[in-house]
């Protein structure tokens, strides 16, 4: 006897068979292959047995040779089980919906946790975020991806030095590393403070300490400018000296700049074009349209969606068309040395210190050659020239 | 007269050589369990069937069982499972 769960499986009918000679038709079936089983007899000319869903066609054939008559009176099994319940709509929505919402809740953001933040930058990184876009019920594949969120969190945040993003399941994970903000001048031995430069010193603030030299002389590089030494021989006494030591430096430099140039800009205007992406096939949900700029250049942002806790093959794409414009740069001569002694200077400024200034500057040398113009710069900064030494003891 | 003699040869070599003498004279082989279950192996097609009675053709004559509730469990072309509450399996010869 077959498994009776192999009949569930396949689908079985309850037969009624009705006429003369219903054994001679049993006695068919059974020649011809045809399984039946659970046969009961009703009434002289009444027979009720089940069979295979795949036999039913075989058995109309055997029966047209018999005086019986055939009546399909149940079924059961999965096919019917299937057809039922295809035929029942609100069951299948049921079924769609259930799948379709467990899609969309595994696509969604469910937890946002920051690890080893101060709450000022804690509070600061839940407000960039919210600008970002990710908050608890938005969609994963909306938001940047982690790399992207980590540069944009450390560009935005100047308080953390290093922020981890890990996506665990529906919960993005943070974990900040902040920057050891500068805390109280930790104690300072004592120490001389001599000179970084070659300079002439302008002004001097000395707050603690002997100092050496006076204003206008003239001092080099590593000279002592200001003793931790203090006291009457004999009675000396190491202190860190401090102050600050502003003497006038100098500065070359050169700088060379084309009176032509071209550049590639973004004008600002751009496109989007959404896809779904099964393999290597793209469906255009959004955005038909060519990109009608000239020049431009794109951009793609590939994000999988997820089912439950797997990542599906199914990827959403974001195509982002900038249009971009070429711009051509022209100076005349007198332009180019000007902008050319801008840029110097401007350079140089980045260069020092915040309570540096830039005295003066002198052109050394200015001269044009094959398109472009080169120029020598001589600057005067006034700038604090003193570096601490520390005092080693037992010299 | 030629049969009988047949069946006679067929009897004595199955007795002397030992051997199953289902499968050389093929004749049935009945299995029952209590009064509940009937299993019958190697008959030749069913002839009537009703609640209350089953007759089976055998290569020799036919088997009668009667009782109540029948229920034909299974039906292969030698083999038939009959459920019910049995109360007599008869031999009829021809």
């Amino acid at each position: 006897m077959k498994n009776q769960w192999m009949n569930i499986l396949i689908g079985s009918v309850r037969v009624k068979a009705q006429g003369k000679g219903v054994e001679r038709l049993l006695n068919a079936c059974v020649r011809n292959d045809i399984v039946i089983w659970n046969v009961k007899k009703h009434s002289d000319h009444i027979v009720t047995f089940f069979i295979k869903l795949s036999d039913v066609k075989r058995l109309r054939i055997v029966a047209r040779r018999s005086e019986c008559k055939l009546y399909f009176v149940g079924k059961t099994g999965f096919p019917f089980f299937c057809k039922k319940a295809l035929s029942n709509t609100g069951f299948l929505l049921g079924i769609c919906l259930f799948f379709v919402i467990v899609f969309l809740l595994s696509n969604m953001i469910w937890g946002i946790e920051i690890k080893g933040a101060k709450p000022e930058t804690e509070y600061r990184i839940w407000k960039e975020l919210k600008r970002m876009g990710i908050e608890k019920g938005a969609f994963q594949f909306l938001v940047d991806d982690p790399e992207t969120i980590q540069k944009k969190l450390t560009d935005r945040i100047d308080a953390i030095t290093w922020v981890g993003v890990e996506w665990e399941g529906t919960t993005l994970y943070f974990r900040v590393v902040e920057k050891e903000q500068p805390e109280e001048p930790k104690k300072i031995g004592a120490q001389h403070l001599v000179a970084k430069k070659k300079a002439i010193i302008t002004d001097m603030f000395v707050e603690e300490g002997q100092p050496l030299v006076s204003v206008h002389d003239h001092v080099t590089k590593g000279q002592l400018l200001v003793s931790g030494i203090i006291g009457k021989e004999g009675q000396t006494k190491l202190v860190p000296a401090k102050g600050k030591i502003f003497g006038e430096t100098w500065y070359k430099s050169t700088v060379v700049l084309p009176l032509d140039a071209t550049f590639r800009v973004l004008t600002g205007k751009y496109m989007e074009k959404h896809y779904i992406k099964i393999g290597n096939i793209s469906l255009p949900v959004w955005g038909w349209e060519k990109p009608k700029f000239t020049n431009y250049e794109i951009n793609v942002q590939k994000r999988p969606f997820r089912f439950w806790k797997w990542d599906l093959p199914l990827y959403y794409e974001r195509v982002i068309f900038r249009e971009t414009a070429e711009v051509k740069r022209s100076y005349t001569w007198e332009e180019a040395f000007a902008k050319a002694k801008e840029l110097a200077r401007e350079e140089l400024k980045e260069k020092l210190p915040d309570d540096a200034s830039i005295k003066g500057e002198k052109v050394l040398h200015q001269t044009k050659e094959n398109g472009k113009v080169v120029v020598e710069l001589h600057y005067q900064v006034i700038e604090n020239i003193a570096i601490p030494q520390p005092i080693v003891q037992g010299d | 007269m030629v049969k009988k003699w047949r069946q006679k040869m067929k009897r004595w070599i199955t007795d002397k050589l030992e051997l199953p003498a289902d499968i050389v004279m093929d004749l049935p082989r009945i299995t029952m369990v209590g009064q509940i279950h009937i299993y019958i192996e190697n008959h030749r097609g069913l002839l009537t069937f009703s609640d209350k009675e089953l007759r089976l053709l055998l290569k020799q004559g036919q088997l009668l069982v009667r009782g109540e509730k029948f229920v034909i469990k299974t039906i292969l072309p030698e083999e038939i499972l009959l459920e019910g509450k049995i109360n007599q399996v008869i031999y009829i010869d021809e």
